[in-house]
C-alpha cells in the first residue's frame, strides 16, 4: 500500500464506480436472480411460483449433480497435475542453456490457449475417434498394435481409460503454455547467480528444481493454482462439444448440467439452484484449496518473511506518521 | 604423479559431462519439439483438411489433399445468411472497444486496489476475484432478462457488458500483481516532486505497465473474438449485430455436418486473431514474461 | 391414418398435374389473384386431378392487397440454407418464406435464422424472459408447458376456419394440443424417423434376398458380415436422441403396442414406463446393442452424420436413421448407379418376443409454426401471421415437398410424381403407403422426461444401468411432468 499519496475519497469513488458498477450488474445481479429463482418451481414462462426450499432438497439427493461435482473435481486435480505440473517441468527445461530454439517453444506453445474451447473440442474429438482418429490411426499403421482401426480403443466411451481422463488432456492441451508463461515469468525474476551456485555445488537438474526454484516461486504456483480451480469448476465448452456429458451421464459437469436442466428439460428454477450451487461450492474448493496450501506448504521461512514484511510495514507508517508531524508534506 | 593423475581424471571428467550434457540436451531438445508440434499440428491439420473435399476427408482424416480446393472457402464467403463481411465488421468492434475498456479499467481498479488503501479495498477485491467463479452458462437465462428488461439486449453496445465485465477479473489480477513488484519509491518520489495523484497514475505507472497491459489486451482479445454464448443468447441473429462465432454456426445444420467445411468456418473465425499472435507473438510472450502474476 | 391413404391414390392415379409450388415460380404464382389461387388450392385437395395446362403453380392464399398490415414481423426459425441443401423439408420452408415475402412486400419478415440446436437453446431462453418472436416454430414437447403460461397463441379457431381447413390432417395436431386446444400448424420436418436403410447386393452375398424380417436372422448375418471385417448395421447415438427417435420409439411399439404411447400422452394413469412391456422393449434393445455384434462397436460415440458414412462407404451393410439421413445418402450415392440401385430400405425387423408386431415406422412432426400471444392484440399484424403460417403449412408448402421430394406434410395434397426419384418413391410408399404409422415418443410430453431417457439409453446400452432402473428414472420423470 502507498503511504505517500492518499487521494480522496471522491477521487477514489470517480475512478471505480464505472467499472465497479459494469461488474456488479453483469455479473452479480444475475447471480442474485438465480438466487431468487432458485426458489421457485420456474418452467421458462412468466410463471413462477415459490416453492420454498424443495430444489434444494432435490439438490441434495441429486446423484447426477454429486456426480458432476466429482467430475469437475477430477478435472481440478488433473489440470492442476497436467497444467501446472508439466508447465513447471517445461519451463524448467525451456530455461536450460542445453535447449535451442527457446521462443519458438515459447511462441507455439502458448498458441493453444488463443483458440475456443469449442474449437478445441470439436478438433480433439475427432483426434479421439475410432476409426478415423489420430490416435489410432499411430497405434494401428505406426506402432501395428492392434490388427485394424476397428480393434482399437474407443475412447470417448470410456472404456480403455476413464473418460474423465480423457476429457482432461485436451483441457490441459490447450492451457499447459498459458500456465507456461505465467511460471516462466516468475521463473525470470530468480537471481540466476543462485541457480549458478547451486549448480557449482553439485546439485542436479531435479534437485535445483525441487530444492530451490520450486520454492522461490510457490507464490506463482499459487495462483496458477487458483486459476486453475476458478477455472475448471465452471468447465463447459469443450466437454459441451466433445461429449456432451456422456456417455450416459458419465461425463457431466455441474454447468453443463445446469446448463441441460435450464435448457434441455426446462426446469429453469432447478437450473438457478444449480447456479448457485456451482458458486457456492466453488468458493469453498478455492477456499479449501488456499487453506491447504497455506497449511501444507507455508514453511517457517515465509512465516518468518511475512513477519519481516509486516515488521516494515508498520515500520514505514510509523515514520511517515513522523514526517506528517514534522510537517515535511 | 598423484598430481597429474587428478588432471587427468578432471579431464576425463569434463568430457563425460559435455558427452552427458549432448545427451541431456537432445532429449530435452526432442521433448520440447514434440510439445512444440503437439501445440501447433490441429492448426496445420485444419488448415489443409479445410481444401479437402467432403469426400476426401471423410476417406482418410490424415492424408494430405491430392486435389486442393477451395471451394468451402468460396461457399461460406457467398453465404446470405451468414452474412461474414458484416460479421467480421461487428466482431472487430466488439472486441476493439471491449478490449480497450477491458485495459483501462483493469489498470485503475488493479492499480488502486494495489496501492490505495481504503476501507472497502478487499470486499472489492474479493468481489472481482469471485467474478472468475460465475458459472456463466448455467445463468445465461437471468442474464438475458435483466438486459431485456432494462432494453439492453439486441442492441450494438449489449456485448460489452458481459465482455468486459467476464474479462476484467484476471485482468485486475493480473494488474494488481504487476503493480504489487513496483517500488513504492517510484510513486513517493513523484509525489515529493507534486505530482498529484492522476498524474502520477497516467503519466509515471502506465508506461511502467506497459507490458501486462499489453498482455491483458491481447487475451481478452482471443477471449472476446472467440464468444459464442453470450452472443447466442444476447443478441439475435440479426443480420446488423451479428458477430463471427454466431454467423458461422449457420454452417452446421440439423441433419448435416460437413467437417472439412467446418473447419473452413473455424480457420476464419480464428484467422485475425491467428495472425495478429503470430506476428506479435514475441512481444505479447515478452509481456506475459515480463507481466504476468508475481504471486 | 387418413394421409397416407388420400396421398396412396394421389399416387395410383399418376397424376400429370405439373405443379412447383414455391419454388422458382414464386415470381409468377405472386401475380395470381387470391381467389384464383385459393380454388385452385381446393379444387387440387377435393378432385385431386387438374389438368396440368390451367395451373402454373398454387401463390399464396391471400393477396398482398388483402392484408392490411404494413410493418415487421419477427419470425425465428432453423432452416439455415446450409440445412437447406440435400433437406427436403428444409429446402421447402425456405422457398416458401421466400414466396410469401415477395408475395407482401408491404411487410418485412425479420427472419433470425439459428441452427437447430442454438434455436432450441434461443427459444427457450425467449420463452423464459416472455420475450417470444411473433412467429416461430413451437417443439411438441414444449406444447403443454408453454401454452399453459399463456405465450403461445391459441390456434384452435384459426384451424378451423383456414380455407385449408379441409384438407389439413388432423392427425398430425396432437403433439400441438394442450387440453384440447391447438397451438401450432406442423410445420417443417415431417417423415420417418426411423428407417433401415441397406445394400441389397452385400446381403444377398450373405444369403439374404431382403432384409431379415427378425433381429435373429439379423445376428445369424451379423457373423458373416463381422468374418468380413464389416459392421452389419450402422448406428450413431453420441447426441444421445438417436436412440430415442430412430430406434427405440419405433421398436418399443413391438412391445407396447400402439394404445400404449396414447395412454402415456393421456396421462389417464393407464399405461406406466414401467409397464413390463416396455422394459421388456428396453431390454431388448440392450441386448441389441450391448451383446451382439450386429452394431459398430462405438455407437455411442459417433453421431448419425458419421454412422451414416460407415454405411455411405461400404464399411456397414446396413444403417438405421430417419428420413434426412436417407436423403443425404442418397444424394451422396446418386451418381453411383450400381449402389444406388442397391440401395434398398426396411421397416425394423421383429425383436425377440414382441407380441406386439406389426411393419411400423415412426411418422410425424417435431415443429409447428405458432405465434406469439402477445400478437393477438394487433388484429392486422394477427392477420398477417395468420396468413403467413397457413402458407409455409399449406397446399404449396406440401406440393413443393410431396412433387419435389416425395414427403407428406400437414395439407394433404396430391402431387405429382414423375419428378420423384426411384428412391425417393420407395421411402414415400415406406413412409406413407406400406407400413402403419406410429408416433414419435419425442414429439409429445416434456423435455425433461427425454433428458432422462437419452442418457439412459447411452448407460443402459453401455452396461452401467438395467432396464429396469432406467424404466423407473424415466417413469418419474414422467410422474413429475404430469404433476405440473
Amino acid at each position: 500500500m502507498l503511504n505517500t499519496i492518499k487521494p480522496r475519497g471522491r477521487v477514489i469513488f470517480a475512478y471505480l464506480f464505472l467499472p465497479v458498477a459494469l461488474f456488479v450488474f453483469t455479473v452479480f445481479v444475475p447471480l442474485v436472480a438465480a438466487l431468487y429463482y432458485g426458489f421457485t418451481d420456474w418452467k421458462g414462462g412468466p410463471v413462477k411460483n415459490f416453492s420454498g426450499l424443495a430444489n434444494y432438497a432435490q439438490l441434495f439427493k441429486d446423484e447426477v449433480f454429486w456426480h458432476s461435482f466429482g467430475n469437475n473435481l477430477y478435472l481440478v486435480a488433473a489440470c492442476i497435475i497436467g497444467q501446472i505440473g508439466i508447465a513447471f517441468i517445461l519451463v524448467m527445461l525451456i530455461n536450460s542453456k542445453l535447449v535451442k530454439l527457446k521462443s519458438i517453444h515459447r511462441t507455439f506453445g502458448f498458441f493453444p490457449s488463443t483458440i475456443s474451447a469449442l474449437c478445441v473440442g470439436f478438433v480433439w474429438k475427432m483426434i479421439y475417434d475410432q476409426r478415423t482418429g489420430l490416435i489410432n490411426w499411430f497405434l494401428v499403421d505406426v506402432l501395428h498394435k492392434y490388427k485394424g482401426m476397428k480393434d482399437a480403443p474407443i475412447w470417448l466411451n470410456g472404456e480403455a481409460l476413464p473418460i474423465m481422463l480423457i476429457l482432461s488432456i485436451p483441457l490441459i492441451w490447450q492451457y499447459i503454455g498459458y500456465y507456461m508463461v505465467i511460471i516462466l515469468s516468475a521463473f525470470s525474476s530468480i537471481d540466476t547467480s543462485v541457480l549458478e551456485s547451486a549448480e557449482i555445488d553439485g546439485a542436479n537438474g531435479l534437485q535445483r528444481a525441487l530444492y530451490i526454484v520450486f520454492p522461490l516461486i510457490k507464490n506463482t504456483l499459487f495462483v496458477c493454482v487458483t486459476l486453475c480451480v476458478a477455472g475448471n469448476m465452471k468447465a463447459f465448452d469443450s466437454i459441451y462439444a466433445m461429449t456432451e456429458g456422456g456417455p450416459g451421464t458419465s461425463s457431466m459437469v455441474m454447468a453443463l448440467y445446469g446448463y441441460n436442466q435450464s435448457f434441455k428439460s426446462s426446469n429453469l428454477g432447478y437450473g438457478s439452484t444449480i447456479s448457485v450451487a456451482i458458486f457456492v461450492l466453488s468458493l469453498a474448493v478455492i477456499g479449501g484449496s488456499q487453506f491447504l496450501l497455506n497449511t501444507y506448504m507455508t514453511d517457517d521461512y515465509d512465516k518468518e518473511e511475512k513477519r519481516i514484511q509486516r515488521k516494515r510495514e508498520k515500520e514505514a507508517r510509523a515514520a511517515m506518521k513522523k514526517r506528517m508531524k514534522g510537517g515535511r508534506i | 604423479m598423484g598430481s597429474a593423475s587428478g588432471v587427468q581424471a578432471v579431464k576425463k571428467g569434463s568430457g563425460a559431462i559435455r558427452v552427458r550434457d549432448g545427451l541431456l540436451g537432445s532429449v530435452m531438445n526432442i521433448i520440447l519439439a514434440l510439445f512444440s508440434l503437439m501445440c501447433i499440428f490441429p492448426l496445420v491439420w485444419m488448415l489443409y483438411s479445410s481444401v479437402k473435399t467432403k469426400r476426401e476427408f471423410n476417406t482418410s482424416v490424415i492424408s494430405l489433399p491430392s486435389k486442393p480446393t477451395i471451394e468451402n472457402y468460396i461457399k461460406i464467403f457467398a453465404n446470405k445468411d451468414a452474412n461474414l463481411i458484416g460479421a467480421m465488421g461487428n466482431s472487430m468492434r466488439t472486441t476493439l472497444l471491449s478490449v480497450f475498456l477491458i485495459v483501462a479499467f483493469s489498470f485503475i481498479v488493479g492499480y488502486i486496489l494495489s496501492r490505495v488503501s481504503f476501507r472497502l479495498n478487499r470486499p472489492l477485491y474479493v468481489m472481482f476475484l469471485m467474478g472468475m467463479l460465475i458459472p456463466v452458462h448455467s445463468l445465461l437465462v437471468p442474464t438475458y432478462i435483466i438486459f431485456n428488461r432494462t432494453n439492453m439486449a439486441n442492441q450494438w453496445y449489449t456485448l460489452l457488458f458481459p465482455y468486459v465485465a467476464f474479462n476484467l477479473p484476471v485482468a485486475i489480477f493480473l494488474v494488481e500483481g504487476y503493480v504489487k513488484g513496483i517500488p513504492p519509491e517510484l510513486e513517493e518520489a513523484a509525489s515529493i516532486d507534486g505530482c498529484s495523484f492522476n498524474r502520477t497514475l497516467f503519466s509515471i505507472i502506465l508506461p511502467v505497465c506497459r507490458p501486462i497491459l499489453i498482455t491483458i489486451a491481447i487475451i481478452s482479445a482471443f477471449s472476446c473474438w472467440n464468444e459464442f454464448s453470450f452472443a447466442l443468447v444476447l443478441i439475435s441473429n440479426n443480420k446488423a449485430i451479428t458477430t463471427v462465432p454466431l454467423a458461422l454456426k449457420n454452417f452446421t445444420g440439423q441433419f448435416s455436418s460437413d467437417y472439412p467445411k467446418m473447419m473452413a468456418a473455424m480457420l476464419i473465425t480464428m484467422a485475425p486473431i491467428v495472425l495478429l499472435y503470430f506476428i506479435f507473438s514475441k512481444q505479447i510472450i515478452k509481456g506475459m514474461v515480463a507481466g504476468a502474476v508475481k504471486g | 391414418m387418413r394421409l397416407r391413404k388420400l396421398l396412396a391414390v394421389g399416387l395410383s392415379l399418376a397424376m400429370t398435374l405439373q405443379l412447383s409450388a414455391c419454388g422458382s415460380s414464386a415470381a409468377t404464382s405472386s401475380e395470381q389473384t387470391g381467389e384464383e389461387a385459393v380454388a385452385t388450392a381446393d379444387e387440387t385437395a377435393e378432385s385431386g386431378s387438374v389438368p396440368a395446362d390451367d395451373v402454373e403453380a398454387p401463390a399464396p392464399e391471400t393477396s398482398a392487397s388483402e392484408l392490411a398490415y404494413k410493418g415487421e414481423i419477427n419470425f425465428m426459425h432453423y432452416s439455415t440454407s446450409e440445412e437447406a441443401e440435400g433437406n427436403g423439408s428444409s429446402d421447402g420452408f425456405r422457398s416458401c418464406i421466400a414466396a410469401w415475402e415477395e408475395a407482401h412486400p408491404d411487410i418485412t419478415l425479420n427472419q433470425d435464422i439459428l441452427a437447430n440446436v442454438d434455436y432450441k437453446t434461443q427459444i427457450a431462453t425467449k420463452a423464459a424472459a416472455n420475450d417470444l418472436p411473433d412467429v416461430f416454430l413451437l417443439q411438441g414437447m414444449n406444447t403443454a408447458n408453454w401454452a399453459k403460461q399463456g405465450l403461445v397463441l391459441d390456434l384452435t379457431d384459426v384451424i378451423a376456419s383456414s380455407p385449408d381447413a379441409s384438407g389439413y390432417n388432423m392427425d398430425l395436431l396432437v403433439p400441438f394440443t394442450s387440453e384440447g386446444r391447438y397451438y401450432a400448424l406442423p410445420a417443417v420436418s415431417g417423415g420417418t424417423c426411423t428407417v433401415v436403410i441397406y445394400d441389397a447386393a452385400l446381403w444377398k452375398e450373405a444369403g439374404f434376398d431382403s432384409f431379415p424380417a427378425t433381429w435373429k436372422e439379423v445376428e445369424e448375418a451379423s457373423e458373416y458380415f463381422n468374418e468380413q471385417g464389416m459392421d452389419t448395421i450402422a448406428f450413431g447415438n453420441a447426441g444421445q436422441w438417436q436412440m430415442n427417435s430412430c430406434f427405440l420409439s419405433c421398436f418399443g411399439y413391438q412391445y407396447t403396442g400402439t394404445d400404449w404411447f396414447n395412454h402415456i400422452i393421456a396421462g389417464d394413469g393407464q399405461a406406466s414406463f414401467e409397464d413390463e412391456s416396455f422394459v421388456k422393449a428396453l431390454e431388448n434393445t440392450r441386448h441389441l446393442f450391448a451383446d451382439t455384434k450386429i452394431f459398430n462397436s462405438d455407437f455411442n460415440a459417433v453421431t448419425n452424420e458419421d454412422a451414416r458414412e460407415y454405411f455411405i462407404s461400404g464399411d456397414a451393410a446396413a444403417f438405421i436413421g430417419g428420413n434426412w439421413d436417407y436423403s443425404y445418402i442418397a444424394e451422396t450415392l446418386k451418381d453411383d448407379t450400381e449402389k444406388i440401385g442397391n440401395m434398398k430400405i426396411a421397416v425394423l425387423p421383429e425383436g425377440d418376443g414382441a407380441t406386439a408386431y406389426e411393419k411400423m415406422q415412426n411418422n410425424g412432426f417435431g415443429y409447428g409454426l405458432a405465434i406469439n400471444a402477445d400478437v393477438a392484440g394487433d388484429k392486422d399484424k394477427l392477420d398477417a401471421c395468420i396468413d403467413l403460417i397457413e402458407y409455409l403449412t399449406g397446399p404449396s408448402f406440401a406440393e413443393y415437398v410431396g412433387s419435389k421430394y416425395g414427403l407428406g406434410a400437414f395439407y394433404k395434397a396430391d402431387f405429382d410424381t414423375t419428378g420423384l426419384n426411384s428412391w425417393d418413391i420407395d421411402l414415400y410408399n415406406y413412409s406413407y403407403v406400406d407400413n402403419k404409422a406410429v408416433a414419435i415418443y419425442d414429439s409429445f410430453l416434456g423435455g425433461d422426461v427425454w433428458n432422462t431417457l437419452n442418457p439412459g439409453l447411452q448407460d443402459l446400452t453401455s452396461g452401467k444401468t438395467d432396464a429396469a432402473a432406467l424404466a423407473g428414472a424415466t417413469q418419474k420423470a414422467y410422474t413429475a411432468f404430469l404433476a405440473q
